[in-house]
């Protein structure tokens, strides 16, 4: 339809009455928003006599209300000028959708480069920001996604903790990536496809999986060299938290190597955030991409030796996706525990005097146990240390050490606790497990502070 | 002239050639005797003579050599002539008498025959076919003599065995042969079985002529444009039926490929669906199981939060009495101090009450003394508020009479004196009285 136009006329203000007659008083056929695009057929006592072609009904707009272009080379200029104006506009996304819609109608194929999709995924993007606010009162809302539909832009509504969350599908940000473009625009692009949380929670693992493959492929395309320190930065913190979940999915398909990699990486991606570069959005960001990191990057560390003497863990498959944990000393079994969680033998750990062994256990993509057995005067126990006492979601306990008379343990914790990532490092009592020391800061705590071991400091998250 | 005339001339014409060859003869005959006698008596004669021998003599050499080469992979065949009996003779050379010997040479090597005059339709001999169609064959026959049978059949074995012996014996079997097919049985379908037969009938045929045969091979057809154009068609037609049918056959192989496919891809997403349902189960027992192992914390979390409760109930509690207590003490504390207070107040109201009083007479004392000192006073307190008062005059009054409380209708003059003391005082300070009431309030 829009290729046999030559002049259109863009609307420029929110609620303009389309009216039947060139009079004020006329009546409204119809009530247009920004960016909402019209066929200019006259003039009339200062109206525009316009054709509505998205609602078939001819109508008169105010002049002024209106911005009226040729769709040739000629318009290229002044449409390419608004664009670049209203890509930084906030509550203008439709209104620059219409005219990126224009400007990829006027101007010639060899001047229709990444950086019109770039402009129109932006402006995709912040209008379904816009349409997820928690409490919006913005009127002309659903005006905009209207708009924005009737240029093809689609959007995906996602039921996120009770609400709707709109997500734009990425189709111009796509467009970016397979014609090239500046870093930033490929950055942006990549960032946009990768959001977490547009990630359908309803998704099954397998999906998830794929999904995530194919985030780690997108992340992949953009050069880290030709950004700024902090927006390579958020490229990392992406890249870490797909690669974290990565690990934890190939690890669980039986793919060790694939898992190992995947972790490896995720650390890797993890040390290159620097932090004196991070923006103030980033940093929760920052904080869940590190707990993420920590509750998977057993994947990547090598499997102690078995211990010669003592009680050691032995791991055998269970029922189908079962793991089953046996506690033996020399040829006796002393405890048996099957989980559906991923043991990570490269966790297991043993106080000094044997009394205690632990290993992790990580249930979830981001939610890794600790497993404790430990010898008491009536035999051994079993007890399980979770990250939070809340739904399980995101978060990692791991040890820290040991008290010299093997009394105390040291772990360290962290997890999201009312959307804020809370750790704690903690000093616990050996027969109980109930926290005798809780500090924020391991320096805030002397005993951890001078116990925690040296292998826990050289590999954890924890201590970034 | 007339015949009769002519007639009568021919036998004088005849006499007189006669006559002149009687003489020519003779002439001739003289000559000869006196030339031989020449050759003979003379020296001259006789060296002309024997140059003219010798001169004959290689002349014959030439002509026909005395000594022939049998080259390798032939067979000579010597035949005397004055005897009749052959000879066999193997490859080296061989002495031969001039018109004497006769030597006939054949090849024991393989040959091969190509009749030409059978190979095109529109040649001088073509084949028929049944269709009684004319067709030209390419035949190549590859023969060899038979060197056990050479010397017994040279004199009957012609020069040319090809053109003499096997043209003539395959023209007559593959005449037959092909009279006894079709044009399209020759072209394609039949032509091994024809080429077999043939080969099968000629084979002993040519063995009774001292010939082996190695092989018959039919080559090109060459069909009438007409025909072959049809022919082609036709067979295109065939080619295309075939086509079919393999096109056929494998777009069969194909949809049954392509249900393997799917009967496989079928089976792969079963197996693919059960695996990612076993691995949702598998993510739910998981979160079960997270959930499971938190419990207990949230447990251990409200008995601590519940004696946590427990405690600070106690403590508020104790506080709370402490502060009872407390707040008792102080009230007592304050009662007392309020009781005190009173009291101290009590006695400072007798006290000043007392002195008042004591003022008050002596006040009063001092205006029945000076009556007009009330005036003073009221003046005194009026003076800097009021600088001009205008009031309809009072016929003998004073202007402030009413506040006084005096009759209207007597000036202050002739008015009666207030009655006393008390009553004045209370009059000229009324803020004074009200202020008291307050404060008693």
């Amino acid at each position: 339809m829009l290729a046999t136009l030559l002049t259109v006329a863009l609307v420029v203000q929110d609620q303009t009455p389309l009216r039947a007659t060139a009079q004020e008083t006329a009546t409204k056929q119809a009530v247009l928003f920004q960016g909402e695009w019209l066929e200019v057929r006259g003039e009339r006592q200062g109206f525009l006599q316009v054709y509505d072609h998205r609602r078939e009904r001819p109508g008169y707009v105010r002049e002024h209300q209106v911005r009226v272009y040729t769709l040739d080379e000629a318009s290229v200029p002044q449409l390419q000028a608004v664009v670049g104006f209203l890509k930084d506009t906030p509550g203008a996304e439709a209104l620059g959708i219409g005219y990126t819609a224009a400007l990829l109608r006027a101007a010639p194929a060899s001047q229709v480069g990444p950086e019109l999709f770039d402009a129109m995924g932006t402006f995709a993007e912040r209008l379904a920001r816009r349409a997820s606010v928690r409490r919006s009162l913005d009127e002309t809302l659903g005006g905009h996604l209207e708009v924005a539909s009737s240029y093809g832009v689609k959007f995906t509504s996602i039921e996120q903790e009770d609400r709707t969350r709109l997500c734009y599908d990425g189709e111009a940000f796509r467009r970016v990536l397979a014609l090239g473009g500046t870093a930033q625009a490929r950055l942006r692009a990549a960032l946009a496809l990768t959001r977490p949380d547009c990630v359908d929670p309803a998704l099954g693992p397998v999906e998830r999986q794929a999904l995530n493959a194919w985030r780690a492929s997108v992340l992949e395309q953009v050069d880290t060299s030709q950004l700024p320190t902090w927006l390579s930065n958020r490229l990392h913190l992406r890249r870490a938290e797909v690669y974290a979940t990565l690990a934890y999915q190939w690890s669980r398909r039986g793919e060790a190597r694939k898992g190992a990699e995947a972790s490896e990486r995720s650390v890797r991606e993890l040390a290159r955030v620097l932090r004196t570069e991070l923006a103030d959005e980033d940093r929760s960001a920052y904080a869940a991409a590190a707990v993420r990191v920590g509750a998977s990057r057993w994947a990547s560390e090598p499997v102690p030796e078995k211990p010669s003497s003592g009680a050691f863990l032995e791991l055998s498959p269970g029922k189908p996706g079962e793991t089953c944990v046996r506690l033996k000393e020399a040829k006796d079994l002393l405890r048996e525990q099957c989980t559906y969680g991923l043991v990570w033998p490269a966790s297991i750990r043993r106080s000094p005097q044997g009394t205690v062994v632990s290993v992790a256990v990580q249930l979830l993509e981001g939610w890794t146990e600790l497993w404790v057995f430990h010898r008491e005067s009536d035999g051994w126990k079993q007890d399980v240390l979770s990250p939070a006492a809340t739904e399980p979601n995101l978060g990692y306990v791991e040890l820290a050490g040991y008290t010299p008379d093997g009394s105390r343990l040291l772990v360290a914790r962290e997890a999201l606790v009312e959307g804020r990532v809370k750790p704690l490092f903690q000093v616990l009592k050996r027969e109980t497990l109930l926290p005798e020391v809780s500090a924020e800061r391991p320096q805030d705590s002397g005993t951890f502070q001078r116990w925690s071991s040296a292998e826990w400091r050289g590999g954890t998250v924890a201590l970034r | 002239m007339n015949v009769k005339e002519k007639l009568s001339e021919v036998p004088k014409k005849l006499s007189e050639v006669l006559r002149q060859s009687v003489f020519l003869t003779r002439a001739a005959a003289g000559s000869v005797v006196s030339k031989a006698r020449w050759f003979i008596y003379t020296p001259r004669g006789r060296r002309v003579a024997v140059g003219l021998t010798t001169v004959g003599l290689v002349a014959l050499a030439a002509s026909s050599p005395p000594v022939c080469m049998v080259e390798p992979g032939q067979v000579g065949i010597r035949v005397n002539l004055l005897s009749g009996n052959p000879t066999e003779l193997r490859e080296g050379w061989a002495l031969l008498v001039p018109h004497v010997h006769r030597l006939h040479l054949y090849s024991l090597k393989d040959q091969i025959f190509r009749p030409d005059r059978s190979t095109q339709a529109n040649g001088p001999a073509p084949f028929q076919s049944v269709e009684g169609l004319s067709l030209g064959v390419e035949i190549s026959v590859r023969y060899a003599l038979d060197p056990a049978r050479v010397a017994t059949l040279a004199s009957s074995m012609p020069e040319d065995v090809g053109r003499e012996i096997i043209e003539p014996v395959i023209d007559g079997v593959m005449r037959r042969h092909f009279a006894q097919h079709t044009v399209r049985e020759i072209f394609s379908t039949h032509r091994m079985q024809i080429q077999k037969a043939i080969t099968e009938e000629i084979a002993p045929l040519m063995a009774a002529d001292g010939v082996i045969l190695r092989s018959v091979t039919l080559g090109n057809v060459d069909l009438p444009s007409q025909y072959r154009a049809g022919l082609e068609s036709l067979l295109a037609e065939g080619l295309n039926a075939e086509k079919m049918r393999y096109t056929l056959e494998l777009k069969d192989k194909r949809v049954k490929e392509s249900e393997l496919d799917a009967e496989a891809d079928k089976v792969r997403r079963e197996k693919a669906a059960e695996a990612a349902g076993n691995e949702e189960v598998i993510a739910a027992k998981a979160k079960a199981e997270a959930m499971r192992h938190i419990l207990p914390f949230k447990e251990k979390e409200i008995e601590q939060r519940r004696l946590e409760a427990e405690a600070a109930k106690v403590s508020r509690l104790t506080h709370a009495t402490a502060e009872s207590e407390a707040r008792q003490i102080e009230a007592e504390g304050e009662s007392v101090a309020r009781r005190k207070l009173a009291e101290a107040d009590a006695y400072r109201v007798e006290v000043t009450g007392k002195a008042a009083s004591e003022q008050l007479a002596r006040d009063a004392d001092l205006i029945s003394r000076n009556p007009l000192l009330i005036q003073k006073t009221l003046a005194d307190k009026l003076s800097d508020k009021i600088q001009v008062i205008i009031a309809p005059p009072q016929a003998g009054g004073f202007i402030a009479g009413n506040l006084l409380g005096q009759p209207t209708s007597t000036g202050y003059a002739s008015g009666a004196a207030p009655k006393s003391q008390s009553d004045l005082s209370a009059r000229a300070e009324p803020s004074q009285s009200e202020g008291s009431e307050y404060q008693e309030e």
